[in-house]
């Protein structure tokens, strides 16, 4: 197999990201909260991308920025394929009726589009970043239940599930050691596809001010406050939104052909 | 010749459509109203801890909403006052939620609307120039820019219009506050919409100009353009229909962002000031009514391909 010369440009790309976030207080020694010179400053040796408009290194934001733009879409993502595929594989292998009941409760969550069922949790929950946590991670619910629900649905129909009853194996267990397992990589390649959606709706949320507190270096909270000095200071909003874009079409890219293999 | 048990089947199966939307919706609106006080517990508590009101007075408060009731009751309440279209009163300007959306209403929707209508223009040129050119360069580059279309966040592309707007255009005059004003704002929503559409369209299109019966038209003399490309697309736009009918209700989402990208006043800013004010009656009422609406919108999608592709009518 030949590893595409697009597909290593998005592997280095995340890796670059993940290496940024990791070690952001080795490359930096400047604080993302405090100011350490005059606003709006020019990208320069010192600091490198220049200062916001609360003169705080903007690089150092940038930086620990990738912390909590990764942490917060990853942790989501977790919660969602973990409840989502709980849901699923309960409503494969448990029998008729708890097919039905999931599959029409996800069905009917989904006439509520994911991001704004995210919007209106954080209507509930009050702004804040963990609340964005819970309201993508529980917002994508419905959506998943219904993807891998049609993955599990492809493997019930393989021998081995058969072999497997036949044998005597107990529901629990075929759902556990044979049906889990073998969706594993289906599962994972539709968890990469979702954490895709997750960043995108999580830097939605943090761009519309629902993050709480504007100080989080946060690159869509920094997309937002970034906006008020479109004109002067363009770099402020650039960065951030290009690395949000470049980091969304890189999992794509990786999720839908990894899918393909 | 259509016969007459015929059309009584097809007659049902429209029914049947319209029922299975009108439960949707019904569960749709239930799911918004217990999501929200599952997360929110109580209401009034914003009100509270931002001093603008005295225990005593959210008391009252509690007690004028009726929150004082069981959860059950203040439901079918809910339930009983949306019928009437009626969804309660904000919190601080206690105004009817309904005025207020109805004020907002009109922005947002001559936003979405010339933002869908941008979206399906887009998604088809994009679409059928990446599949008609296929691999030489116009191809790719349509194919390229569809994705970047599906992965560029609406903010940064909206940020990104106003800064190239803003380098082009020095003087600001009244044809350029248009160009600001809605013109751009649609553009950017399209384009951020489009990118399904003209994927739908690629893959469909490719594939019937691969199939036999293209090749049976070429045979019959019609050459490579206009009349062969209509040819070929006409299957795969049943599809964009139903889609297109998908995009309408999350070009909401969309909206929200452009909205407060341009600074345009409309019903995605309110949802957002709602939100952050705690205001939580306008951001339900706001919730239920897309949610209805894009129920709505997916059943006359579903109606349109049932009238508009016979490969269906005939599998009923």
């Amino acid at each position: 197999m030949r590893f595409g010369f697009i597909k290593t440009l998005c592997v280095l790309w995340l890796a670059a990201i993940v290496l940024l976030a990791l070690s952001a207080p080795l490359i930096t020694s400047a604080d993302p909260y405090t100011p350490v010179s005059d606003m709006l400053q020019s990208p320069s040796y010192h600091p490198p991308l220049g200062t916001d408009a609360l003169g705080r290194d903007f690089f150092a934001r940038t930086a620990y920025g990738a912390r909590l733009s990764l942490s917060i879409p990853l942790l989501s993502t977790l919660l969602t394929v973990l409840i989502g595929t709980t849901f699923s594989l309960t409503a494969i292998t448990a029998g008729r009726l708890s097919d039905r009941i999931i599959l029409t409760i996800a069905n009917t969550a989904l006439a509520i589009p994911g991001l704004l069922l995210a919007m209106l949790l954080v209507a509930g929950f009050g702004p804040g970043l963990s609340t964005i946590v819970l309201a993508v991670g529980l917002g994508g619910i419905p959506g998943f239940i219904r993807l891998s629900r049609s993955i599990f649905l492809g493997i019930k129909e393989m021998g081995y599930i058969d072999a497997a009853y036949a044998l005597g194996a107990s529901r629990t267990r075929v759902a556990i050691a044979h049906m889990l397992p073998n969706a594993a990589p289906q599962l994972f390649s539709l968890a990469t596809t979702h954490f895709a959606w997750a960043f995108m709706g999580t830097t939605t949320l943090t761009f519309l001010g629902l993050s709480g507190d504007p100080s989080f270096p946060e690159w869509g909270a920094m997309l937002n406050s970034g906006r008020m000095h479109l004109i002067q200071a363009p770099w402020l909003t650039i960065v951030p939104g290009i690395l949000i874009s470049l980091t969304i079409l890189a999992v794509h890219y990786l999720g839908e052909n990894y899918a393909d293999h | 010749m259509v016969s007459k048990s015929h059309r009584r089947t097809a007659l049902l199966a429209v029914i049947r459509r319209l029922l299975e939307g009108v439960g949707t919706a019904w569960a749709a609106v239930t799911l918004a109203f217990f999501a929200l006080r599952f997360a929110s517990g109580d209401p009034v508590a914003s009100l509270l801890s931002q001093g603008l009101a005295s225990p005593e007075q959210a008391d009252e408060i509690r007690i004028s909403l009726g929150l004082n009731a069981p959860l059950w009751l203040q439901y079918l309440r809910f339930l009983t006052n949306l019928l009437h279209g009626d969804l309660g009163s904000s919190l601080y300007t206690h105004r009817s939620v309904s005025q207020i959306i109805l004020e907002q209403f009109p922005s947002t929707a001559v936003l979405a609307v010339s933002g869908l209508i941008a979206a399906i223009l887009l998604g088809l040129i994009l679409g059928i120039t990446a599949a008609w050119f296929g691999k030489r360069a116009s191809g790719m580059i349509a194919a390229t820019i569809a994705a970047l279309a599906t992965s560029i966040p609406v903010a940064f592309a909206g940020i990104l219009s106003l800064l190239i707007a803003g380098c082009l255009l020095q003087e600001p005059g009244s044809a350029n506050g248009m160009l600001i004003r809605l013109i751009l704002p649609a553009m950017v929503l399209g384009f951020a919409s489009s990118g399904p559409i003209a994927r739908v369209i690629h893959s469909g299109l490719s594939e019937s100009l691969r199939s036999p019966f293209i090749l049976a038209a070429r045979a019959r003399g019609i050459r490579r353009g206009f009349r062969l490309l209509w040819h070929a697309l006409k299957p795969s736009l049943p599809p964009v229909i139903s889609l297109t009918a998908l995009e309408a209700a999350f070009l909401f989402t969309g909206t929200v962002v452009t909205e407060t990208v341009f600074s345009r006043p409309g019903l995605g800013r309110l949802l957002v000031k709602s939100i952050l004010d705690g205001d939580f009656p306008i951001a339900l009422g706001l919730v239920a009514l897309a949610a209805i609406f894009y129920t709505i919108s997916h059943v006359f999608a579903d109606l349109l391909t049932l009238v508009i592709d016979p490969r269906l009518r005939r599998a009923e």
